[in-house]
């Protein structure tokens, strides 16, 4: 019976399609999720990093303050820029590194307050008795590690966003990203800040 | 011919910023994970000295658990001893698994630069303020006295009085190791029971689509994930850039 075998080739033929949609889906699905995951948890690392910079400041200005009263500028930049990162860190991670609007501000947030700890550094520099002291430079190198770490943790972050981005925007998961809406959206990624990657002139 | 110096100094500063840009970028490739406790590439330290402190090493992590590594080479190629300290930490994967108890001190004898790199899971013992006490109230005044020996070996005791022996006998549940397995639902498993009755009909009725299909899956839904090549250490390495750095 030939009229039977081809009916049956080609049930075998529609199954084996739908087979073949449902793995893929369900495989891009996961690893989808397993990446968005692996991002997320990649997140909160930098927003550990960063909180603890913030818990740093108060003791760093109280300390300063003893010693150099006179440059109350430096300490309302500071502290503003403090007061800035502390509206902005409560937002849920996820809101954050889905929405590149939010996490551009948290950037710029995090970058204002980097520039006046800097500049708070630089104006410690005149005085040579309270960079002497061992609670100075104990808060001096905490604040050194730390910022060694959010450079890490930043790092990570955006070789974690990265590889998502890779993934979803690949044939075929970018379909299946698609069809999720807004759940599997673009990661955002650090960038350097303004400044920092200018190259040294050079001069003849 | 006014045009060829300046031909001459285009060509020059376009390799200047060139081997600038290279060096800045990669460094001194990061060499395969040592395999001993202290490895001075530079003849920094004495060779008795060297032995001594890398039994004393030894029996500390065989005792304790913890992985307390020196690293003595002569430059880090360009980049910054930081960038390249938690780089080699991750590549040599310093530390238990899950725990990450690692440390190493790594001194540049040519960029005259050093750091102590410190494992996520020593973080709370060795914090940056200690380990920068370290460096600059022991390592930095001994090797500018020119007493290599004596500042290493008053270092690595002032590191194990810090971290101590306490709290690593036992064997630390890692933890983040729960993440590989977790039981499927009920509506998975028919979900699957499906799919492989399924595939076996496939399988009889068209084989080649099935173990093209077969492989397309295989290939594909893998996600990232790195690798686990164990080193010689105990495979944790993650370390995030916590330490001190100082240069002399």
């Amino acid at each position: 019976m030939p009229k039977k075998s081809i009916a049956l080739g080609c049930l075998g033929v529609v199954i084996g399609l739908a087979v073949i949609l449902v793995f893929l889906v369900i495989g891009s699905y996961n690893s989808l999720v397993t990446l968005d995951q692996r991002v997320t948890s990649q997140w909160a690392q930098v927003e550990n990093v960063y909180q603890r910079r913030a818990d740093l400041v108060p003791n760093l200005v109280e300390t300063v303050k003893g010693a150099a009263a006179f440059e109350k500028d430096t300490f309302t930049a500071v502290t503003e820029a403090r007061s800035k990162v502390g509206q902005i860190t409560p937002a849920a991670a996820q809101s954050i590194i889905n929405d590149p609007n939010a996490f551009a501000k948290f950037q710029q947030a995090q970058d204002g307050l980097s520039s006046a700890l800097s500049r708070l550094m630089v104006v410690v520099e005149k005085y040579p008795d309270l960079k002497a002291t061992q609670n100075f430079r104990d808060l001096q190198s905490q604040l050194e590690g730390t910022e060694n770490r959010i450079a890490v943790e930043r790092m990570r972050f955006n070789e974690e966003a990265k590889a998502f981005n890779t993934k979803r925007m690949r044939f075929p998961t970018v379909l299946i990203a698609g069809f999720f809406g807004s759940r599997f959206n673009e990661k955002p990624y650090f960038k350097a800040q303004a400044g920092a990657e200018t190259a040294p002139k050079v001069q003849f | 011919m006014a045009l060829k110096p300046v031909l001459r100094s285009v060509a020059a500063l376009f390799c200047l910023l060139l081997t600038g840009l290279i060096s800045a970028e990669v460094g001194t490739p990061i060499p395969p994970a040592p395999t001993q406790w202290v490895t001075d590439e530079s003849d920094f330290l004495s060779a008795s000295a060297r032995e001594s402190l890398d039994t004393q090493l030894e029996e500390y992590a065989y005792a304790s658990g913890h992985q307390l590594l020196i690293f003595i080479s002569q430059t880090s190629g360009g980049v910054p001893i930081e960038d390249w300290a938690v780089r080699a930490f991750a590549a040599w994967r310093v530390g238990r698994q899950g725990i990450d108890d690692g440390l190493v001190l790594f001194i540049m004898s040519q960029d005259r630069t050093m750091r102590i790199e410190v494992g996520y899971g020593l973080e709370e013992v060795v914090t940056d303020a200690q380990a920068a006490r370290i460096i600059n109230d022991i390592l930095v005044p001994g090797i500018r006295a020119g007493e290599h020996d004596r500042a290493l070996s008053d270092a690595v005791s002032a590191l194990l009085t810090t971290i101590g022996g306490a709290g690593t006998g036992e064997e630390g549940k890692p933890p983040g190791q729960e993440k590989a397995a977790k039981p499927m639902s009920l509506g998975e498993m028919i979900l699957i029971g499906i799919l492989i009755i399924g595939f076996l009909i496939l399988l009889i009725t068209n084989p080649s689509l099935a173990i093209y299909l077969l492989f397309s899956i295989l290939s594909g839904g893998r996600g990232g994930g790195r690798s686990g090549g164990g080193g010689f250490f105990g495979g944790g390495g993650r370390s995030g850039g916590g330490g001190a750095s100082g240069s002399w």
